[in-house]
């Protein structure tokens, strides 16, 4: 069925679909290739973003990266690694045996490090990593302002970096941050301040930690709203980037990269002169902020989204220029979410579909 | 996609891989049981033949049918045996036209309302959860753990925590959950294992390809969520 789809226009397509803009994607992650390509800091692409092998293999071919994959879930590493990565950071605690046992099978094949906050998750690593005869490398994750996991003072920071480089199985490796945006949309000032202070509490952390007399070898640290102003930091010597692949509304005032990613819709029932319903339920795109923007001058909304379809109007507008049977485009304001939904995406180029882009971690949540 | 689990059937919850998306099959099967007169269910909900199949059987006489939203979910369920099945959304292309023309020579396919009431989307939230595992224990009166947005869904607003007074989920993020909770909470260990109540039913079988039967607590069937992601 697949095969058939290559070679065919936009306009033919089933509905829903997704859609991704081939030449979009390319610039994309051609623009960070180019500001890492000749620095000492490297792109590490976030796994969670795309679901695709072939997509992380566009983003290393193109230079710039660490040669491997980020992933938020330990069966999200098995494909990627499965898939040839090069090396896998889990950026997240692992506190459960049968994972750690999978994580360590992973550790033979790759070079894997994942990210502890607590003396309990390094004590099963230990065991688990041991027990498997395979090697571990751990960072410390440093919560910078989320208050989801990370270690919240220097002396935690140190004791565990401590407990880690001690620990059988295990190679204490450095530290990890994430991070988001607090203004919406910042400015590139702002940007490079809020950023800027982010990065300096997980850089004191590494600090703390050398004074203490363990060497830190990796300052692992996201994404992408940060990715040029973790660049002015000597000591970063990675960034997790993700956002930006297919990019998100709310990330628009990232001009330099383009919306590659669009569930494409198509009108099923005209309601009145100003409303019709297109037939993108909520489960195809996930609208956990609120329903998707509609793409275009046309002054068209997605005025509610539900699981048959999603309501589109004209607030400002006389009537709707939308027709049963046209064709319309939804962009997403929470990228893998969206991309989270599908299994695979239609990759587009000039209006034609060009090939068929696997996600074969879509899903995997454990 | 996913892996279905390793652990073995009659496993207890609290053993399986989390986040873990649990059904419980009394409480599923008391819903169909409850339902009033005669009534097409509404399958696209659980995209699930094994549940359509329980809960026809189960509701007897009384469920004519089935309801799906595209030609696509009514391909899954009509190969999983379903021989009554009505399609929600307007087909509006010729390409859906003739995949449903083809159904139609299979089963009995509806494509206008045919003044059968729709039923079973709300009955099912009490037979939905899914676990979860506490990963991390950052600062007193917060944990974090392993069910974020992508397990549990966040379209319709927040998890609940079952069977723990004093705790809520917060907003959490695509990954992770978020427990908050107050100082006479006796608190939680790392790898401890709890239940959230989605907010939505539906959004839980658009996340995960699996679901896990369980009866008396304990694993009782894989169900393949053979329906999800089929949106065309």
């Amino acid at each position: 069925m697949n095969g058939s789809l290559i070679g065919k226009p936009l306009a033919a397509l089933e509905t829903p679909a997704l859609v991704i803009d081939l030449d979009a994607l390319a610039h994309n992650i051609g623009v960070i290739a180019d500001h890492y390509r000749h620095r000492r800091i490297r792109l590490r692409p976030h796994g969670k973003n795309h679901k695709s092998p072939q997509i992380l293999a566009m983003q290393v071919a193109a230079g710039g990266t660490v040669g491997g994959v980020c992933t938020a879930k330990v069966s999200e590493a098995e494909v990627f690694a499965e898939a040839g990565a090069g090396n896998v950071l889990l950026a997240n605690q692992v506190a459960d045996a049968a994972k750690i046992k999978r994580l360590a099978a992973i550790a033979a094949r790759v070079e894997t490090t994942v990210a502890v906050d607590h003396p309990a998750q390094v004590e099963r690593l230990s065991g688990g990593a041991a027990a498997a005869g395979a090697e571990l490398g751990v960072v410390i994750e440093v919560d910078t302002m989320m208050r989801r996991g990370g270690v919240r003072c220097l002396e935690n920071a140190v004791a565990l970096a401590k407990q880690a480089a001690a620990a059988p199985g295990l190679r204490f490796r450095g530290v990890m941050s994430h991070q988001v945006p607090t203004a919406r949309p910042p400015s590139k000032a702002e940007r490079f301040a809020e950023g800027g202070r982010c990065i300096e509490r997980v850089l004191a952390a590494k600090a703390a930690i050398e004074a203490a007399g363990l060497p830190v070898e990796m300052v692992s640290t996201g994404e992408t709203w940060t990715y040029d102003v973790a660049a002015t930091f000597d000591a970063v010597t990675e960034i997790e980037g993700g956002s930006y692949i297919v990019m998100e509304v709310p990330y628009a005032y990232m001009t330099e990269f383009r919306f590659a990613a669009r569930v494409m819709g198509r009108v099923v029932e005209r309601l009145d002169e100003r409303h019709a319903i297109g037939d993108v339920p909520i489960d195809a795109i996930g609208a956990p902020n609120g329903p998707p923007t509609v793409e275009g001058d046309a002054g068209i909304v997605a005025e509610r989204i539900d699981h048959h379809g999603v309501m589109l109007s004209v607030p400002d507008g006389p009537s709707l220029p939308l027709a049963v049977g046209d064709t319309f485009f939804l962009l997403t304001h929470q990228q893998d979410i969206t991309m989270n939904r599908w299994e695979r995406y239609l990759g587009v180029r000039n209006g034609v579909v060009e090939t068929i882009i696997e996600a074969p971690a879509r899903g995997c949540v454990h | 996609m996913q892996r279905p689990l390793e652990q073995p059937i009659g496993s207890p919850w609290e053993r399986l891989d989390t986040p873990a998306f649990l059904v419980d099959v009394a409480e599923l099967e008391a819903a169909a049981a409850a339902l009033a007169g005669r009534c097409r269910i509404e399958a696209w909900v659980h995209k699930t033949p094994a549940i359509a199949q329980r809960q026809l059987a189960v509701a007897g006489a009384k469920a004519v049918g089935i309801a799906v939203r595209g030609v696509a979910e009514a391909e899954v369920f009509a190969a999983a045996g379903c021989q009554n099945i009505r399609i929600l959304r307007p087909l509006v292309t010729d390409a859906s036209r003739r995949r449903a023309a083809a159904l139609a020579q299979q089963v009995h396919l509806v494509t206008e309302d045919d003044g059968v009431p729709l039923a079973g989307a709300e009955s099912l939230a009490a037979a939905v959860s899914v676990s979860a595992q506490v990963t991390s224990t950052p600062e007193p009166g917060r944990a974090i753990t392993d069910c974020g947005q992508k397990a549990i869904g966040r379209d319709f607003g927040d998890p609940q925590v079952l069977g723990i007074p004093g705790c809520r989920a917060s907003a959490g993020s695509a990954e992770h959950g978020v427990l908050v909770f107050s100082p006479e909470v006796p608190g939680f260990a790392i790898g401890d294992p709890l239940r959230l109540a989605p907010a939505d039913v539906a959004t839980v079988f658009a996340l995960h390809d699996f679901a896990y039967a369980i009866a008396e607590g304990r694993l009782a069937a894989i169900w393949r969520i053979a329906g999800r992601g089929m949106f065309q």
